[in-house]
């Protein structure tokens, strides 16, 4: 608990607690995590901030990941490299925004990003017809996906231009309480 | 939020802006400013360095006194440093909190919700009893008579015999003004009981109405129109389960509902024939009259259970183990009632048919609602009318015996509900009659059951201080064991709960029929009847509230505290305050709702201009 790590400088230290929304012990916790995905990997001196990057498929396997269906695109949204291999800063980031103390926007945000598939910055049919199926695993009938996008696209779609923008996503969750 | 917006409509030129916006803020905006943005670390980390850098910079115009500044910086970062440290350990008092997260990781929020809502009543129990011990029954110890009493294991269940002398009850206390030290600081008992008693039950007050207000701000408001399809899909995906049979159940309760909802769209509204109504509506009629009348027939059993149990009492003593066992006769029978009816209540909600599931629900919860306020209304009642007025010795310390009886046999029923309820019926569910699977959490039923036992022990506070804190305990026994219990037995829920709805709902319960009612019978204790001769610190006078007024009659003669009967004239007990004090509140009422009709249109309007 005291000032003796020796992973990060103090200044690190400082500039993660500023830009994450964890406490120093969290993010000293975290680094640890980090780690034991690939001890091999992952210096533990990060004082001069090594260029390291740990491949999806290790990311994808921790146990808070792996059973979300939604883990492949969460993984991609966070990563710099858009394929899914994190680095620290990647790491760290992904867990501040999912985290219970980030505020709902945020959170929307980074959800709008995670169902829009194809990254044009809209949800459009064929992204919702992708989260419906990773939501449902894949038991409805195509006609039903298809009627199901159709709904929400009429529900949700103030500007009536056929997909979702930020704004129409974020206006639906204003409006739904229990998004998380 | 509107960082958020700045950030994704202006680009690139507004980071200069966003840089001098962020530099004139105060620290801790700032922090939060940055933390809030959606951007890649490096970029937040980019970003804060220049915003540094600029403060430097304009610290630096600002004078000469550079090294100053610089050790002021220097300071204010080691306090940060100190903060931060200083917040990790607070949150080692937040307590219970690895067990919460792997009941939401496994079950969803739902039902973690109910472990949240006893996590939060148990503070307001914690609260009391730590206020209560400290002003009340410390002071107590240092002017305590000896008990003569003597102590036999039973004391346990029925709360009488050896405790009866003891700080548990009302009976117990002085009504003198304790000195230790001749002509030294004195401490009045009566005005010390009847202030931290308030003083809890205001501050209680306070603390529902302002959680309420803004769960319902945040929850109810903008229920209109988009509980529909598109925010079913979105966002109702619980991010917080990790386990994967709870994910892999959660994707088919999704696909089902979904399902659902497309065959409704599909079928065309039932048209009922006007037979086929009438008989509904007779069905409704008969199962409401039937589910009242087993209230009202629960509410006359209670009654002529508790005459009963007074005669008990009035008789005297006779402290063999047969009068000792006829004590607890009356909070079993209520328990037991309450334990009981509800599962009548749901047999008949499944007889009648509702057209949604989401219906039957709602009206097998009022009913078990309505059951519970009139089981605790009639022994109020009794409490209130009989017992306030029979030849008793201390009638205060008998209630408050009551009311001790009543809460450990709800905790025990309790606990046996768990057992029977969940851990036998799983044995059932697997080995016998595999069909019925394993069993759910029944959140409405266990909320209920909360609500009915912070009633009494908030009924319990004025007749017997430190029951707060034999709730607290029996609160964090009964947590652990429905943690165990729904790990080894339950799983996860299979219908949609509304849940942020539902948790708004579980808060208005507790403040509307709970705290409320309770109030009440608080204040007509204090205001209308009057406290036994021969015991507790109010003996001798007309009213408990008696002891206030003539504590103002005694600053009266005190010149220095003349505000102090100033207000109380004037404020407190003059009728014209409060009447313009409801006059205010309604017209700030009218205001604010004529505010939101206003929006509401402007609110239409901008849709349509969005829309063309």
């Amino acid at each position: 608990m005291g000032n003796k790590q020796t992973i990060f400088t103090p200044e690190q230290l400082d500039a993660y607690q500023d830009c994450t929304f964890f406490t120093r012990k969290e993010i000293l916790r975290l680094f640890y995590r980090y780690r034991d995905l690939a001890p091999q990997l992952v210096p533990l001196d990060y004082t001069h901030k090594p260029a390291v990057t740990l491949p999806y498929e290790l990311i994808g396997s921790m146990p808070e990941l792996k059973d979300n269906p939604f883990r492949q695109r969460i993984a991609e949204v966070f990563s710099e490299d858009g394929d899914g291999n994190m680095t620290l800063d990647d790491f760290l980031d992904m867990f501040s925004v999912l985290s219970e103390m980030a505020p709902r926007d945020l959170k929307a945000y980074y959800a709008f990003k995670i169902y829009d598939f194809n990254n044009d910055d809209y949800i459009c049919k064929s992204d919702l017809e992708k989260t419906v199926n990773k939501l449902t695993r894949n038991e409805l009938t195509p006609e039903e996906v298809n009627l199901v996008c159709e709904k929400v696209i009429y529900e949700a779609d103030v500007d009536n231009d056929g997909k979702l923008s930020l704004e129409d996503f974020q206006h639906m969750i204003i409006r739904a309480p229990d998004f998380l | 939020y509107c960082y958020l917006k700045i950030w994704i409509f202006h680009g690139f030129y507004a980071e200069e802006d966003l840089v001098g916006n962020l530099a004139s803020m105060s620290t801790s905006e700032r922090i939060k400013a940055i933390q809030k943005m959606p951007e890649t670390m490096k970029k937040k980390r980019e970003i804060r360095n220049k915003v540094l850098k600029e403060i430097t910079k304009k610290s630096r115009h600002h004078g000469s006194q550079l090294s100053c500044t610089q050790c002021l910086q220097g300071t204010a970062v080691s306090f940060r440093r100190f903060g931060n440290s200083l917040s990790e350990y607070f949150h080692l008092l937040r307590f219970w909190h690895r067990a919460l997260k792997m009941i939401g990781a496994k079950f969803g929020t739902s039902v973690l919700s109910y472990f949240i809502f006893l996590k939060w009543l148990l503070t307001f129990n914690i609260f009391s009893f730590l206020i209560n011990f400290s002003f009340i029954t410390i002071p107590q110890f240092v002017v305590a008579e000896p008990n003569k009493l003597s102590f036999m294991g039973l004391e346990l269940l029925t709360g009488a015999g050896y405790f009866q002398q003891t700080v548990l009850y009302y009976g117990f206390y002085t009504n003198a003004t304790i000195t230790k030290i001749k002509n030294g600081p004195s401490y009045n008992m009566q005005l010390a009981y009847i202030f931290t008693v308030g003083l809890y039950f205001v501050i209680c007050f306070l603390i529902l109405l302002f959680s309420m207000a803004k769960s319902f701000c945040r929850n109810f408001i903008n229920l209109q129109t988009y509980s529909g399809n598109a925010s079913k899909l979105l966002c109702t995906w619980d991010f917080n389960i990790t386990n994967e049979k709870a994910v892999k159940l959660k994707q088919k309760n999704l696909s089902t509902q979904i399902k659902e909802d497309l065959t409704e769209v599909n079928r065309e509204v039932v048209h009922f024939s006007v037979k086929e109504r009438a008989v509904r509506i007779v069905i409704h009629l008969v199962s409401w009259i039937a589910s009242l009348g087993t209230a009202v027939a629960a509410c006359a059993g209670v009654y002529f259970l508790s005459i009963n149990n007074l005669k008990l009492f009035v008789k005297g003593h006779k402290n063999d183990l047969e009068s000792q066992a006829a004590m607890l006769v009356l909070p079993f029978v209520a328990s037991l009632l309450n334990t009981f009816i509800p599962f009548f209540y749901s047999w008949l909600g499944h007889l009648e048919r509702y057209q949604t599931p989401g219906h039957h629900i709602y009206v097998t919860i009022a009913r078990n609602i309505i059951l519970k306020i009139s089981i605790v209304g009639i022994l109020c009642y009794y409490w209130v009318n009989i017992v306030a007025t029979s030849e008793s010795q201390c009638w205060e310390t008998l209630v408050g015996q009551d009311i001790y009886r009543l809460v450990l046999v709800n905790f025990i029923f309790c606990l046996l509900g768990s057992f029977f309820g969940e851990f036998l019926r799983r044995i059932i569910g697997t080995t016998f009659c595999v069909s019925l699977g394993l069993p759910e959490f029944d959140i409405g039923r266990n909320v209920l059951d909360l609500i009915y036992a912070q009633t009494l022990t908030w009924i319990g506070i004025l007749f017997s201080p430190l029951l707060p804190g034999i709730q607290t305990i029996s609160f964090s026994i009964v947590f652990y064991v429905k943690k165990v219990s729904l790990m080894m037995n339950c799983q996860p829920p299979r219908k949609v709960w509304k849940t942020a709805q539902m948790t708004t709902s579980f808060m208005f319960l507790l403040f509307f029929p709970s705290f409320i009612g309770v109030l009440s019978v608080i204040g007509v204790t204090v205001w209308r009847l009057k406290p036994s001769e021969g015991c507790g610190p109010f003996r001798g006078l007309p009213s408990m509230y008696a002891a206030v007024a003539e504590w103002i009659k005694m600053l009266e003669n005190h010149t220095p505290s003349k505000w102090v009967v100033w207000i109380y004239h004037n404020l407190i007990t003059s009728v014209l305050f409060f009447f313009i004090l409801s006059v205010l509140a309604l017209i700030i009422t009218y205001l604010y709702w004529q505010i939101i009709q206003g929006r509401k249109t402007m609110i239409k309007l901008l849709h349509k201009q969005i829309i063309n």
